[in-house]
């Protein structure tokens, strides 16, 4: 009677889902309203509106600025989220010991700290270079986060952690909604509109410096989140 | 870029041996018996399939920054992905995994 029930429910409900993707233009037509206008109009416009030679990046940082600010919003948010679940004090018996049954492997040491340098390089390319080849702030900064849970692995979180003491991560994991509310302030104040950039005039040449700063803020934000999160996952954090 | 032939069968030859390793590795890991032989067979996938692969691509692409920078890719998978099979397969084997053995009696799962 239940799965009867849940049935007819389903069926109710995608019906008017199937008529509604019925009605959607045709995938990949000419003729629809993203080809015959917003596509064009960022191709061609997109470098010279933006200052982003990486179209991407014109789009995510400029063009739907606020979303992405909305969305660095919402990743802070899943972390004091995360952080409010984990790192509810448990009973002492029920705190999982380090798992120092299996020491590491020499080979595993070797090329992590062989790596590192190479890793910091590209993901920093990627962030300061965001703006103008593929990547930026999410890309890298979570390139850096991966290397810090890697190292965390051989070299243990507490050493790791030294790198990023407990009162300089609690500033840097807001990073990317602080940058995004100092620019789009910056904006407002020269401009007129929160988190406009400028397209022509005096203050041109901020146009790129506000961009990368937007693109910093959420690489360092990103990384010590991605970091931040696995500690309290491990239980090293709090 | 190239269209010389010999250039081309070059790269289809890397392409293919690449595509071959990926379909042996995939096939590995959805029948191979246990977590260790999983494990090789998903290794050979990264380190000979896609090695494979980007040096076919930079052979096509030809002397150019890009084919650097695909063979750079190609010198940090087949660094890192047998580091990780290492490293899986370590713990796997430091916590008490028994690999499987063909007689049930040896300690295997069966």
């Amino acid at each position: 009677m239940r799965r009867a029930l849940t049935l007819a429910l389903l069926i109710l409900a995608s019906v008017p889902l199937l008529y509604a993707v019925s009605l959607l233009p045709p995938v990949g037509s000419e003729d629809n309203p993203t080809y015959t206008y917003v596509v064009p109009h960022y191709l061609e416009e997109g470098p010279e509106e933006t200052g982003c030679e990486n179209i991407v990046t014109a789009v995510i940082l400029n063009y739907r600025g606020f979303d992405t600010g909305g969305e660095v919003t919402v990743i802070f948010t899943a972390l004091m989220a995360v952080f409010g679940v984990l790192l509810i004090p448990r009973p002492a018996e029920k705190v999982r010991q380090p798992e120092s049954a299996v020491p590491v492997s020499p080979v595993t040491l070797f090329i992590v700290r062989t790596l590192a340098p190479f890793i910091v390089v590209f993901s920093v390319y990627q962030i300061i270079n965001g703006h103008s080849t593929p990547g930026g702030g999410f890309q890298g900064g979570t390139i850096i986060g991966a290397l810090l849970i890697a190292a965390s692995l051989v070299m243990g979180s507490e050493r790791t952690q030294r790198l990023l003491p407990e009162g300089v991560r609690r500033w840097l994991q807001p990073a990317a909604v602080l940058m995004f509310a100092v620019v789009g302030v910056t904006g407002m104040l020269l401009f007129g509109e929160y988190l406009s950039y400028p397209i022509e005039g005096e203050y041109l040449f901020l146009r790129v410096p506000f961009l990368t700063l937007v693109e910093i803020g959420i690489g360092v934000g990103g990384a010590a989140i991605v970091a931040s999160i696995f500690w309290a996952m491990e239980g090293s954090d709090g | 870029m190239s269209n010389h032939p010999v250039v081309l069968a070059i790269t289809v030859l890397f392409v293919c041996v690449g595509a071959f390793f990926f379909l042996v590795g995939t096939i590995g890991i959805l029948r191979l018996p246990d977590f260790y032989s999983r494990t090789h067979a998903a290794t050979k996938c990264d380190t000979v399939g896609a090695g494979s692969i980007l040096v076919g691509l930079a052979v096509y692409t030809g002397l150019e920054f890009d084919s650097l920078k695909i063979l750079a890719i190609a010198a940090f998978v087949l660094l890192t992905s047998p580091t990780a099979g290492h490293a899986l397969a370590r713990a796997a084997f430091r916590t008490g995994l028994v690999p499987w053995t063909r007689s049930p009696d040896k300690g295997g799962v069966g």
